[in-house]
């Protein structure tokens, strides 16, 4: 199994479409932003523009990592016959899930890691140690729920339809996240739809660790109930997929 | 003095018992009875949609067959899929676009509990000069290798191909047949599934005729030949009568073409007295065709 999540990656990583959203579209809109806005300070969490924005771009590339390196490829190879092709073979069923999620978890690493290392170059943020690894393993662990919803949205819906699907949701839970612009900025309706959603959750968690702060429980219990659902409806959706009639 | 020698039953490798699937009304196979001894390589031949694709998918494992039971190397499909000890090259298939023909094949390879050197697998599928290459930039051709050398990559002892040569033109046919022949002589065992009767002809030591989810022939091609209508004779009839013809000794069938008669028969000496001595018809042009595979095909897979 290890090999084959070593073949996951190296594929991903010769993804052209994975390295434009995944890693040069949130090390890029992070420079452009933050050479705008990067001194100035944020009113709600009372963080400098350069790190808010750091935790909001590599939330972002995270995100679309977790997504764009599921849903797609797996609806692709269930119907281009890959998956068959596995299937045949003494790999056990499961070990096909468990590699895709594995995968897609390090695969949310080079974004994560870039946009980090792009902030501390250009905007020269500082953060202690320990806050660096806590808000890294706090970002990286809160892609859990992404990564099963991609691979839900992989086994549920063929290549064609999965696309659209995909870049909806990525886009979708982005935007609603407050990621792309802050969710004071929300009309009424929306902000009330934000607020349920995973991004939000996962978006505020990583502003609190940044500004040295806990994170609230209601963040952590609303991804952490994100993260069971979207695990369990991947895994149902999984086996409906590659059920043998 | 005669020593008597206990008979061993050789192991089966493949051994389908009554096997039925069925698709909501449609019976895909009907009641299937095959057993195929280790080291053979027998053609599974018959039209589209006779049940060739459903048998071996359900030799894998991957469908269930509705009642009846499938063996291979005396375990249930799973367990021998689970043990490495069937590789297969299926109708339909593509490659990971972004890895390259080595890669491919040696991640396939390393699943497998005894797997081939990579170097022979290449060799074998004649893939040497484009291991390198990435996945997406190979033509149909290239690809069906690839897929072939996936089939064979974990040294299996049974190789199932479901019309292999589907998209290869005639060069690249001659190529994957000798390169079948290869694997095989190892003394493994081949089933693949054709429609086109020469290849089954050239390939396989055995063919099994199959036809509405039914074997309807099973034996060596040339046994398949002779045990079907074995000749013809025809004849110019011009605007006489056929009525009759089908009466006469040895006759299996009558076909009128053109004003031209074709009497199939099993017994030609026999058919051609009579249609002299018993028939008052002018008989113009007789001409003797013996029967080729394809009339054998043809006349076992018509309707019955």
């Amino acid at each position: 199994m290890r090999h084959y999540i070593k073949v996951e990656m190296l594929r991903m990583l010769r993804n052209k479409r994975y390295i434009i959203f995944v890693v040069a579209f949130p090390v890029g809109f992070y420079l452009l932003y933050s050479n705008l806005w990067g001194s100035e300070s944020d009113q709600a969490t009372g963080l400098r523009g350069s790190v808010l924005l750091m935790v909001s771009m590599a939330a972002y590339g995270a995100l679309a990592a977790a997504m764009m390196s599921t849903a797609v490829p797996w609806s692709q190879e269930r119907h281009s016959g890959w998956l068959r092709q596995l299937q045949i073979t003494p790999l056990p069923g499961r070990a096909i899930i468990l590699t895709k999620l594995a995968s897609s978890l390090l695969l949310v690493l080079p974004s994560l890691l870039l946009v980090g290392l792009a902030a501390v170059l250009t905007q020269h943020v500082s953060l202690p140690p320990l806050r660096w690894v806590e808000l890294i393993l706090a970002m990286w662990a809160g892609t859990i729920p992404f990564a099963a919803l991609g691979l839900a949205i992989g086994s549920l819906l063929p290549p064609d339809t999965a696309q659209p699907v995909a870049m909806i949701g990525m886009f979708g839970l982005a935007l609603l996240g407050g990621l792309w612009f802050p969710e004071s900025m929300m009309p009424a309706t929306m902000k009330s739809i934000a607020h349920v959603t995973p991004s939000y959750d996962y978006a505020r968690i990583g502003w609190r660790i940044a500004a040295g702060e806990t994170p609230h429980a209601a963040d952590a219990a609303g991804i952490l109930a994100w993260g069971i659902a979207l695990v369990g409806l991947a895994l149902v959706a999984y086996r409906r997929a590659t059920v043998r009639a | 003095m005669r020593v008597p020698i206990p008979t061993v039953k050789p192991m089966n490798a493949i051994a389908f018992t009554g096997v039925t699937k069925r698709y909501g009304d449609v019976l895909a196979v009907d009641g299937l009875d095959l057993e195929i001894p280790a080291g053979a390589t027998v053609a599974l031949l018959g039209p589209n949609g006779a049940g060739k694709s459903t048998s071996i998918t359900m030799l894998l494992g991957l469908l269930r067959p509705s009642s009846g039971e499938i063996r291979v190397f005396g375990a249930p499909p799973e367990t021998a899929v689970a043990a490495g000890e069937i590789g297969a090259m299926l109708q339909e298939g593509t490659l990971i676009p972004e890895l390259t023909v080595a890669e491919t094949v040696d991640f396939v390879r390393r699943l497998y509990p005894r797997p081939l050197p990579l170097e022979e697998i290449l060799r074998l599928a004649d893939l040497t000069a484009l291991a390198r290459r990435r996945a997406d930039r190979l033509s149909g051709g290239q690809t069906q290798r690839v897929r072939f050398a996936l089939a064979i990559a974990g040294g299996p002892r049974l190789l199932l191909l479901d019309e292999p040569t589907a998209a290869m033109d005639v060069e690249s046919r001659r190529t994957f047949w000798d390169n079948m022949r290869a694997y095989a002589a190892g003394g493994r065992t081949i089933l693949f599934a054709t429609h086109y009767l020469e290849e089954a002809d050239e390939n396989a030591d055995r063919v099994v005729v199959i036809a509405r989810g039914r074997v309807v022939a099973d034996g060596s091609a040339a046994e398949i030949k002779a045990g079907v209508a074995g000749q013809a004779v025809s004849f110019l009839l011009g605007g006489q009568p056929v009525a009759g013809l089908d009466a006469l000794p040895g006759t299996t069938g009558v076909e009128l073409q053109g004003g031209r008669v074709t009497l199939r028969t099993t017994d030609l000496d026999a058919t051609v007295a009579a249609l002299y001595r018993t028939t008052t018809l002018e008989v113009r042009d007789l001409q003797v065709h013996g029967a080729d595979l394809e009339d054998a095909f043809l006349a076992l897979t018509k309707e019955a």
